[in-house]
Protein backbone atom coordinates (compact mmCIF):
# COMPACT_ATOMS: atom_id res chain seq x y z
CA UNK A 1 0.00 0.00 0.00
CA UNK A 2 1.25 3.72 -1.07
CA UNK A 3 2.24 5.39 2.54
CA UNK A 4 -0.45 8.21 2.92
CA UNK A 5 0.91 11.45 3.86
CA UNK A 6 -0.86 15.21 4.41
CA UNK A 7 0.12 18.28 5.65
CA UNK A 8 -2.24 18.12 8.97
CA UNK A 9 -0.25 15.10 9.89
CA UNK A 10 2.29 14.64 12.93
CA UNK A 11 5.72 12.53 11.98
CA UNK A 12 8.48 11.05 14.85
CA UNK A 13 11.94 9.50 13.73
CA UNK A 14 11.47 5.67 14.27
CA UNK A 15 13.09 4.67 17.65
CA UNK A 16 14.55 1.86 14.72
CA UNK A 17 16.91 4.34 12.94
CA UNK A 18 19.29 6.71 14.35
CA UNK A 19 19.81 9.80 12.56
CA UNK A 20 23.67 10.83 13.02
CA UNK A 21 25.78 13.44 11.69
CA UNK A 22 29.47 11.63 10.35
CA UNK A 23 32.17 14.24 10.02
CA UNK A 24 29.52 16.30 8.38
CA UNK A 25 27.21 14.07 6.23
CA UNK A 26 24.45 13.12 8.11
CA UNK A 27 23.11 9.53 7.95
CA UNK A 28 20.00 7.93 8.87
CA UNK A 29 21.53 4.05 10.15
CA UNK A 30 18.58 1.78 10.29
CA UNK A 31 18.74 -0.22 13.48
CA UNK A 32 16.51 -3.21 12.52
CA UNK A 33 15.99 -4.86 9.75
CA UNK A 34 13.69 -4.54 6.90
CA UNK A 35 14.27 -0.94 6.80
CA UNK A 36 15.80 0.51 3.35
CA UNK A 37 16.37 -1.99 0.72
CA UNK A 38 19.25 -4.21 2.24
CA UNK A 39 20.49 -4.66 5.43
CA UNK A 40 23.74 -2.65 5.08
CA UNK A 41 22.05 0.51 3.20
CA UNK A 42 22.84 3.87 5.16
CA UNK A 43 20.90 6.88 4.41
CA UNK A 44 22.05 10.28 3.55
CA UNK A 45 20.11 13.45 4.13
CA UNK A 46 21.13 16.26 2.13
CA UNK A 47 21.03 19.87 3.95
CA UNK A 48 17.46 20.47 3.47
CA UNK A 49 16.36 16.79 3.71
CA UNK A 50 17.74 17.53 7.57
CA UNK A 51 16.35 20.81 8.24
CA UNK A 52 12.84 18.86 8.02
CA UNK A 53 14.06 16.10 9.85
CA UNK A 54 15.33 17.89 12.46
CA UNK A 55 11.60 19.48 13.08
CA UNK A 56 10.10 15.90 12.91
CA UNK A 57 9.61 16.02 16.08
CA UNK A 58 6.02 14.46 16.80
CA UNK A 59 4.94 17.62 18.09
CA UNK A 60 5.08 19.64 14.87
CA UNK A 61 2.83 19.12 11.54
CA UNK A 62 4.01 18.96 8.42
CA UNK A 63 2.56 22.44 7.71
CA UNK A 64 4.17 24.11 9.83
CA UNK A 65 7.09 22.49 9.54
CA UNK A 66 6.91 23.55 6.22
CA UNK A 67 6.03 27.49 7.04
CA UNK A 68 9.32 27.03 9.44
CA UNK A 69 11.37 25.90 6.18
CA UNK A 70 10.06 28.89 4.13
CA UNK A 71 11.10 31.39 6.53
CA UNK A 72 14.63 29.83 6.97
CA UNK A 73 15.14 29.39 3.89
CA UNK A 74 13.61 31.95 2.18
CA UNK A 75 11.38 30.09 -0.10
CA UNK A 76 8.17 29.42 -1.83
CA UNK A 77 5.94 28.10 0.65
CA UNK A 78 3.52 25.95 -1.62
CA UNK A 79 7.07 24.20 -3.24
CA UNK A 80 8.57 23.79 -0.11
CA UNK A 81 5.24 21.99 1.10
CA UNK A 82 5.25 19.88 -1.63
CA UNK A 83 9.24 19.30 -0.78
CA UNK A 84 8.27 18.08 2.84
CA UNK A 85 5.69 16.24 1.91
CA UNK A 86 7.78 14.13 -0.75
CA UNK A 87 10.19 13.84 1.53
CA UNK A 88 7.91 12.70 4.42
CA UNK A 89 6.19 10.07 2.06
CA UNK A 90 9.81 9.08 1.16
CA UNK A 91 10.65 8.62 4.81
CA UNK A 92 7.58 6.86 6.00
CA UNK A 93 7.92 4.74 3.04
CA UNK A 94 10.82 3.70 4.61
CA UNK A 95 9.39 3.01 7.72
CA UNK A 96 11.92 5.59 9.05
CA UNK A 97 9.02 7.98 11.04
CA UNK A 98 5.94 7.18 12.09
CA UNK A 99 2.33 8.98 13.09
CA UNK A 100 2.49 10.71 16.35
CA UNK B 1 10.51 19.58 -6.45
CA UNK B 2 13.25 16.87 -6.20
CA UNK B 3 13.28 13.42 -7.43
CA UNK B 4 14.46 11.81 -4.03
CA UNK B 5 15.58 13.32 -0.36
CA UNK B 6 16.65 10.20 0.91
CA UNK B 7 19.79 8.53 -0.79
CA UNK B 8 20.79 5.05 -0.21
CA UNK B 9 24.15 4.93 -0.27
CA UNK B 10 26.80 1.63 0.60
CA UNK B 11 29.54 2.45 3.31
CA UNK B 12 32.50 3.07 0.99
CA UNK B 13 30.12 5.72 -1.26
CA UNK B 14 30.65 7.88 1.79
CA UNK B 15 32.08 11.12 1.23
CA UNK B 16 34.32 10.52 4.60
CA UNK B 17 36.32 8.55 2.59
CA UNK B 18 37.73 10.99 0.73
CA UNK B 19 38.05 13.66 3.56
CA UNK B 20 40.55 10.85 5.83
CA UNK B 21 43.08 11.21 2.45
CA UNK B 22 43.58 14.57 3.78
CA UNK B 23 43.26 14.95 7.50
CA UNK B 24 42.87 12.26 10.10
CA UNK B 25 39.11 11.09 11.26
CA UNK B 26 37.76 8.56 13.17
CA UNK B 27 35.37 6.12 11.16
CA UNK B 28 35.86 3.00 12.83
CA UNK B 29 37.35 1.34 16.17
CA UNK B 30 37.92 -2.35 17.24
CA UNK B 31 36.47 -3.46 20.49
CA UNK B 32 38.44 -6.55 22.15
CA UNK B 33 35.92 -7.12 24.33
CA UNK B 34 37.89 -10.71 25.62
CA UNK B 35 41.30 -12.66 24.97
CA UNK B 36 39.29 -15.82 26.29
CA UNK B 37 38.05 -18.17 23.68
CA UNK B 38 36.98 -21.96 24.12
CA UNK B 39 39.19 -22.80 21.47
CA UNK B 40 42.91 -22.88 21.70
CA UNK B 41 43.90 -22.51 18.25
CA UNK B 42 47.88 -23.13 17.30
CA UNK B 43 48.64 -20.25 16.01
CA UNK B 44 46.41 -18.10 17.83
CA UNK B 45 48.17 -14.65 19.01
CA UNK B 46 45.74 -13.23 21.72
CA UNK B 47 43.45 -16.54 23.04
CA UNK B 48 43.45 -17.30 27.16
CA UNK B 49 41.63 -20.09 28.82
CA UNK B 50 37.39 -19.44 28.66
CA UNK B 51 37.44 -20.08 32.30
CA UNK B 52 40.59 -17.58 33.03
CA UNK B 53 39.06 -15.97 36.11
CA UNK B 54 41.72 -13.33 36.16
CA UNK B 55 41.51 -12.65 33.02
CA UNK B 56 37.93 -12.05 33.06
CA UNK B 57 38.13 -9.82 35.99
CA UNK B 58 40.10 -7.92 33.92
CA UNK B 59 38.05 -7.39 30.75
CA UNK B 60 36.27 -3.79 30.27
CA UNK B 61 32.92 -4.03 32.06
CA UNK B 62 29.69 -3.21 30.36
CA UNK B 63 29.43 0.43 31.94
CA UNK B 64 33.46 1.17 30.72
CA UNK B 65 32.33 -0.05 27.23
CA UNK B 66 29.59 2.14 26.85
CA UNK B 67 31.69 4.56 28.51
CA UNK B 68 34.34 4.10 25.58
CA UNK B 69 31.43 3.69 23.29
CA UNK B 70 29.70 7.15 23.87
CA UNK B 71 33.23 8.84 23.37
CA UNK B 72 33.81 7.27 19.95
CA UNK B 73 30.53 8.64 18.58
CA UNK B 74 31.69 12.39 19.56
CA UNK B 75 34.30 11.64 17.67
CA UNK B 76 31.96 10.98 15.08
CA UNK B 77 33.14 6.77 14.77
CA UNK B 78 30.92 4.98 12.40
CA UNK B 79 31.87 0.96 12.67
CA UNK B 80 32.48 -1.30 15.00
CA UNK B 81 34.02 -4.49 14.77
CA UNK B 82 33.83 -6.86 18.22
CA UNK B 83 36.48 -8.62 18.17
CA UNK B 84 37.94 -11.08 21.19
CA UNK B 85 39.32 -13.82 21.65
CA UNK B 86 35.40 -15.05 20.96
CA UNK B 87 33.28 -12.20 21.72
CA UNK B 88 30.42 -14.96 22.52
CA UNK B 89 31.94 -15.54 25.60
CA UNK B 90 30.70 -12.83 26.92
CA UNK B 91 27.16 -13.10 28.91
CA UNK B 92 26.33 -9.55 27.84
CA UNK B 93 27.23 -9.89 24.58
CA UNK B 94 23.36 -9.25 23.50
CA UNK B 95 24.05 -5.58 25.80
CA UNK B 96 26.83 -4.89 24.28
CA UNK B 97 25.78 -5.33 20.85
CA UNK B 98 22.12 -3.59 21.28
CA UNK B 99 24.37 -0.62 22.79
CA UNK B 100 26.54 -0.03 19.59
CA UNK B 101 23.62 -0.28 17.41
CA UNK B 102 21.48 2.44 19.83
CA UNK B 103 24.29 4.69 19.04
CA UNK B 104 24.32 4.02 15.30
CA UNK B 105 26.96 2.23 14.50
CA UNK B 106 27.50 -0.32 12.19
CA UNK B 107 28.91 -3.50 13.32
CA UNK B 108 30.83 -6.41 12.00
CA UNK B 109 31.46 -9.35 14.46
CA UNK B 110 34.72 -11.96 14.38
CA UNK B 111 33.97 -15.36 15.61
CA UNK B 112 34.62 -18.50 15.52
CA UNK B 113 30.70 -19.71 15.16
CA UNK B 114 30.85 -22.31 17.67
CA UNK B 115 28.43 -20.76 20.24
CA UNK B 116 26.02 -19.78 17.76
CA UNK B 117 22.63 -20.39 18.84
CA UNK B 118 19.32 -19.83 17.59
CA UNK B 119 19.42 -17.37 19.87
CA UNK B 120 21.51 -15.28 18.52
CA UNK B 121 20.04 -16.16 15.03
CA UNK B 122 17.25 -14.19 16.03
CA UNK B 123 18.54 -11.62 17.48
CA UNK B 124 20.90 -10.81 14.62
CA UNK B 125 18.03 -11.17 12.59
CA UNK B 126 16.25 -8.29 14.02
CA UNK B 127 19.37 -6.43 14.53
CA UNK B 128 21.35 -6.94 11.15
CA UNK B 129 25.18 -7.05 11.63
CA UNK B 130 27.13 -5.50 8.76
CA UNK B 131 28.69 -8.99 8.61
CA UNK B 132 30.05 -11.67 10.31
CA UNK B 133 33.42 -12.96 10.05
CA UNK B 134 34.20 -16.50 10.46
CA UNK B 135 37.19 -18.27 10.22
CA UNK B 136 37.39 -21.80 8.63
CA UNK B 137 40.60 -23.86 10.38
CA UNK B 138 39.90 -26.60 8.41
CA UNK B 139 36.81 -28.74 6.53
CA UNK B 140 37.60 -31.77 8.40
CA UNK B 141 37.40 -32.87 12.10
CA UNK B 142 41.05 -34.12 11.68
CA UNK B 143 42.49 -31.10 10.78
CA UNK B 144 40.34 -29.08 12.14
CA UNK B 145 40.86 -29.92 15.76
CA UNK B 146 44.19 -30.03 15.38
CA UNK B 147 44.32 -26.73 14.85
CA UNK B 148 41.39 -25.46 17.64
CA UNK B 149 42.86 -28.44 20.11
CA UNK B 150 39.11 -28.28 21.20
CA UNK B 151 37.28 -31.78 20.89
CA UNK B 152 33.94 -30.98 19.33
CA UNK B 153 34.33 -27.49 17.88
CA UNK B 154 34.17 -29.05 14.40
CA UNK B 155 30.61 -30.05 14.61
CA UNK B 156 29.89 -27.04 16.92
CA UNK B 157 31.76 -24.99 14.27
CA UNK B 158 29.83 -26.54 11.11
CA UNK B 159 26.40 -26.09 12.93
CA UNK B 160 26.72 -22.86 13.87
CA UNK B 161 27.79 -21.77 10.41
CA UNK B 162 24.97 -23.32 9.16
CA UNK B 163 22.84 -21.85 11.23
CA UNK B 164 23.74 -18.17 10.03
CA UNK B 165 23.85 -19.48 6.49
CA UNK B 166 20.25 -20.81 6.77
CA UNK B 167 19.09 -17.80 7.97
CA UNK B 168 20.73 -15.60 5.75
CA UNK B 169 22.97 -13.50 8.30
CA UNK B 170 25.69 -11.83 5.84
CA UNK B 171 28.79 -14.28 6.88
CA UNK B 172 32.00 -13.67 5.71
CA UNK B 173 34.41 -16.59 5.26
CA UNK B 174 38.13 -16.26 5.97
CA UNK B 175 41.20 -18.76 6.86
CA UNK B 176 44.44 -18.42 8.23
CA UNK B 177 47.45 -20.61 5.63
CA UNK B 178 49.55 -22.82 8.69
CA UNK B 179 51.65 -25.95 8.81
CA UNK B 180 48.45 -27.92 10.52
CA UNK B 181 45.96 -27.20 7.71
CA UNK B 182 47.63 -26.29 4.72
CA UNK B 183 47.05 -29.46 3.24
CA UNK B 184 43.19 -28.58 3.25
CA UNK B 185 43.52 -25.30 1.63
CA UNK B 186 42.32 -25.94 -1.53
CA UNK B 187 39.52 -27.95 0.28
CA UNK B 188 38.88 -25.05 2.72
CA UNK B 189 39.17 -22.60 -0.08
CA UNK B 190 35.60 -24.16 -1.73
CA UNK B 191 33.99 -25.01 0.87
CA UNK B 192 33.80 -21.12 1.22
CA UNK B 193 33.25 -20.17 -2.24
CA UNK B 194 30.46 -22.53 -1.95
CA UNK B 195 29.26 -20.81 0.60
CA UNK B 196 29.63 -17.01 0.50
CA UNK B 197 29.42 -14.91 -2.81
CA UNK B 198 32.40 -12.46 -0.75
CA UNK B 199 35.69 -12.87 -1.86
CA UNK B 200 36.98 -15.46 0.85
CA UNK B 201 40.38 -14.47 1.58
CA UNK B 202 43.19 -16.10 3.59
CA UNK B 203 46.03 -15.30 5.81
CA UNK B 204 49.53 -17.17 5.83
CA UNK B 205 51.04 -14.58 7.99
CA UNK B 206 51.10 -15.52 11.78
CA UNK B 207 51.38 -13.02 14.93
CA UNK B 208 53.28 -13.30 17.82
CA UNK B 209 51.68 -13.40 20.97
CA UNK B 210 50.57 -10.38 22.84
CA UNK B 211 51.47 -11.37 25.52
CA UNK B 212 55.14 -12.66 24.38
CA UNK B 213 54.47 -16.10 25.61
CA UNK B 214 57.16 -17.47 25.06
CA UNK B 215 56.27 -21.44 24.80
CA UNK B 216 53.17 -19.99 22.57
CA UNK B 217 55.14 -18.03 20.23
CA UNK B 218 57.15 -21.27 19.54
CA UNK B 219 54.31 -22.93 18.48
CA UNK B 220 53.12 -19.88 16.22
CA UNK B 221 56.15 -20.40 14.62
CA UNK B 222 55.95 -23.92 13.96
CA UNK B 223 52.91 -23.25 12.20
CA UNK B 224 54.25 -20.78 9.79
CA UNK B 225 54.76 -21.44 6.53
CA UNK B 226 58.34 -21.48 3.87
CA UNK B 227 58.47 -18.26 1.98
CA UNK B 228 58.20 -20.61 -1.10
CA UNK B 229 55.14 -22.03 0.54
CA UNK B 230 53.70 -19.11 1.01
CA UNK B 231 54.57 -17.96 -2.58
CA UNK B 232 52.92 -21.18 -3.67
CA UNK B 233 49.70 -20.85 -2.54
CA UNK B 234 49.55 -17.51 -3.79
CA UNK B 235 50.08 -18.44 -6.90
CA UNK B 236 47.27 -21.05 -6.70
CA UNK B 237 44.92 -18.74 -6.07
CA UNK B 238 44.21 -16.33 -9.36
CA UNK B 239 42.16 -13.85 -7.23
CA UNK B 240 44.27 -13.43 -4.76
CA UNK B 241 47.54 -12.97 -7.06
CA UNK B 242 46.04 -10.82 -8.81
CA UNK B 243 45.19 -8.62 -6.03
CA UNK B 244 48.73 -8.96 -4.85
CA UNK B 245 50.01 -7.95 -8.41
CA UNK B 246 47.46 -5.08 -8.14
CA UNK B 247 48.51 -3.74 -5.27
CA UNK B 248 52.00 -3.69 -5.75
CA UNK B 249 51.78 -1.63 -8.61
CA UNK B 250 50.60 1.15 -7.09
CA UNK B 251 52.21 0.53 -3.65
CA UNK B 252 55.64 0.22 -5.24
CA UNK B 253 56.64 4.06 -6.19
CA UNK B 254 59.26 6.24 -6.05
CA UNK B 255 57.69 8.64 -3.83
CA UNK B 256 56.70 5.52 -1.47
CA UNK B 257 60.05 5.04 0.33
CA UNK B 258 61.22 8.80 2.02
CA UNK B 259 64.48 8.56 1.72
CA UNK B 260 66.12 10.00 4.52
CA UNK B 261 63.07 9.94 6.46
CA UNK B 262 63.65 8.76 10.23
CA UNK B 263 60.25 8.01 11.26
CA UNK B 264 59.10 4.58 12.23
CA UNK B 265 55.63 5.05 10.96
CA UNK B 266 54.59 5.05 7.52
CA UNK B 267 52.01 3.01 7.47
CA UNK B 268 48.26 4.59 8.04
CA UNK B 269 48.04 3.76 11.83
CA UNK B 270 46.07 5.48 13.90
CA UNK B 271 44.83 7.78 10.97
CA UNK B 272 40.81 6.56 10.67
CA UNK B 273 40.68 4.28 13.25
CA UNK B 274 41.82 2.19 16.65
CA UNK B 275 41.95 -0.83 18.93
CA UNK B 276 40.90 -1.15 22.51
CA UNK B 277 41.89 -3.98 24.43
CA UNK B 278 39.72 -6.33 26.32
CA UNK B 279 41.45 -4.46 29.49
CA UNK B 280 40.90 -0.90 28.64
CA UNK B 281 43.69 0.25 26.71
CA UNK B 282 43.75 1.85 23.44
CA UNK B 283 45.68 1.17 20.72
CA UNK B 284 46.90 2.38 17.45
CA UNK B 285 45.56 -0.41 15.75
CA UNK B 286 45.49 -4.62 16.93
CA UNK B 287 48.71 -5.18 16.28
CA UNK B 288 50.60 -2.41 17.91
CA UNK B 289 51.36 -3.53 22.10
CA UNK B 290 54.67 -1.63 22.76
CA UNK B 291 54.34 -0.13 26.08
CA UNK B 292 54.88 3.34 24.94
CA UNK B 293 52.19 3.30 22.09
CA UNK B 294 49.45 1.93 24.49
CA UNK B 295 47.21 4.30 26.41
CA UNK B 296 45.21 3.29 29.38
CA UNK B 297 41.63 4.64 28.59
CA UNK B 298 40.59 3.43 32.10
CA UNK B 299 42.64 6.85 33.40
CA UNK B 300 42.22 9.28 30.60
CA UNK B 301 39.55 10.24 27.60
CA UNK B 302 39.42 8.95 24.12
CA UNK B 303 39.69 12.85 23.07
CA UNK B 304 43.40 12.63 24.12
CA UNK B 305 44.22 9.34 23.21
CA UNK B 306 43.15 10.60 19.61
CA UNK B 307 44.48 14.06 19.41
CA UNK B 308 47.17 13.88 21.58
CA UNK B 309 48.83 10.54 22.06
CA UNK B 310 48.16 9.34 18.60
CA UNK B 311 50.24 12.22 16.84
CA UNK B 312 52.87 11.47 19.56
CA UNK B 313 53.28 8.21 18.60
CA UNK B 314 53.09 8.89 15.01
CA UNK B 315 55.88 10.53 15.54
CA UNK B 316 58.08 8.48 16.53
CA UNK B 317 61.59 8.62 15.19
CA UNK B 318 64.41 5.65 14.75
CA UNK B 319 68.64 5.94 15.24
CA UNK B 320 68.61 2.34 14.42
CA UNK B 321 71.13 2.03 11.06
CA UNK B 322 70.16 -1.49 10.46
CA UNK B 323 66.47 0.09 10.09
CA UNK B 324 66.99 3.44 8.49
CA UNK B 325 69.05 1.26 5.54
CA UNK B 326 67.01 -1.62 5.44
CA UNK B 327 62.89 -1.35 6.01
CA UNK B 328 62.91 2.31 6.09
CA UNK B 329 63.57 2.49 2.36
CA UNK B 330 62.52 -0.87 1.57
CA UNK B 331 61.38 -0.25 -2.12
CA UNK B 332 59.38 -4.01 -1.33
CA UNK B 333 57.84 -3.39 2.35
CA UNK B 334 54.23 -3.44 0.60
CA UNK B 335 54.92 -7.22 -0.10
CA UNK B 336 56.37 -7.64 3.75
CA UNK B 337 54.00 -7.42 6.79
CA UNK B 338 57.10 -5.52 8.39
CA UNK B 339 56.12 -2.82 10.37
CA UNK B 340 57.03 -1.37 14.04
CA UNK B 341 54.17 -3.35 15.69
CA UNK B 342 55.56 -6.42 14.21
CA UNK B 343 59.00 -6.00 14.79
CA UNK B 344 58.03 -4.86 18.23
CA UNK B 345 56.11 -8.42 18.46
CA UNK B 346 59.13 -10.54 17.05
CA UNK B 347 62.31 -9.12 18.81
CA UNK B 348 61.05 -6.36 21.49
CA UNK B 349 61.84 -3.72 19.59
CA UNK B 350 59.95 -1.56 17.16
CA UNK B 351 62.31 -0.71 14.91
CA UNK B 352 64.39 -4.36 13.77
CA UNK B 353 64.42 -6.13 10.57
CA UNK B 354 62.86 -9.54 10.42
CA UNK B 355 64.33 -12.11 9.13
CA UNK B 356 61.32 -14.17 8.00
CA UNK B 357 59.65 -11.49 6.75
CA UNK B 358 62.24 -10.55 4.41
CA UNK B 359 62.74 -13.95 3.03
CA UNK B 360 58.53 -13.88 2.26
CA UNK B 361 58.58 -10.44 0.91
CA UNK B 362 61.56 -11.25 -1.22
CA UNK B 363 60.33 -14.63 -2.13
CA UNK B 364 57.05 -12.57 -3.06
CA UNK B 365 58.70 -10.08 -5.15
CA UNK B 366 60.42 -12.72 -6.80
CA UNK B 367 57.37 -14.90 -8.06
CA UNK B 368 55.76 -11.60 -9.64
CA UNK B 369 55.83 -10.62 -13.10
CA UNK B 370 58.85 -8.72 -14.30
CA UNK B 371 56.62 -5.40 -14.86
CA UNK B 372 55.15 -5.59 -11.43
CA UNK B 373 58.87 -6.09 -9.54
CA UNK B 374 60.42 -3.51 -8.09
CA UNK B 375 63.68 -2.47 -10.04
CA UNK B 376 65.95 -1.90 -6.43
CA UNK B 377 65.83 -4.85 -4.18
CA UNK B 378 67.51 -4.95 -0.53
CA UNK B 379 68.80 -8.31 0.29
CA UNK B 380 67.61 -10.04 2.97
S1 LIG C 1 39.04 -19.36 17.58
FE1 LIG C 1 40.11 -17.42 17.17
S2 LIG C 1 40.38 -16.42 19.16
FE2 LIG C 1 39.87 -18.57 19.49
S3 LIG C 1 41.81 -19.57 19.72
FE3 LIG C 1 41.19 -19.78 17.58
S4 LIG C 1 42.14 -18.02 16.55
FE4 LIG C 1 42.19 -17.60 18.74
S1 LIG D 1 61.53 -6.92 2.98
FE1 LIG D 1 63.09 -6.87 4.57
S2 LIG D 1 63.98 -4.85 4.43
FE2 LIG D 1 62.03 -4.79 3.36
S3 LIG D 1 60.55 -4.16 4.95
FE3 LIG D 1 60.55 -6.37 4.92
S4 LIG D 1 61.96 -6.93 6.55
FE4 LIG D 1 62.40 -4.80 6.03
Amino acid sequence: MEAQVDLNSIYAPSEDVVARDVHGEFIIIPMTSGIGDSDDAIFSLNEFGRAIWDKLDGKTSLKEVARALALQFEGDTTEIENDVLGLAEELLKRKMIIKA
Amino acid sequence: MQDSFVEPLKLLELPVWEKIKNERRLISFDLEITARCNNNCRHCYINLPAKDKRTKEKEMSLAQIKNIVEQAIELRALWCLITGGEPLLREDFFDIYLYLKKKGLLISVFTNATLITEEHIKFFKRYPPRDIEVTVYGVTEETYEKVTRNPGSCDAFMDGLELLLKNKVKVRLKAMALRSNVHELTAISQFCRQRTKDYFRFDPFLHLRFDADIKRNEEIKSERLLPKEIVTIEKNDPERFQALEKGCDGLINPDFAHFGCDHLFNCGTGNGSFTVSYDGFFRLCSSLWHPDCIYDLKKGMLAEAWHKFVPQVRGMRSKRDDFLKKCRVCPIINLCIWCPAHSYLETAELDNPVDYFCKVAHARSESLAPQFRPSIATQP
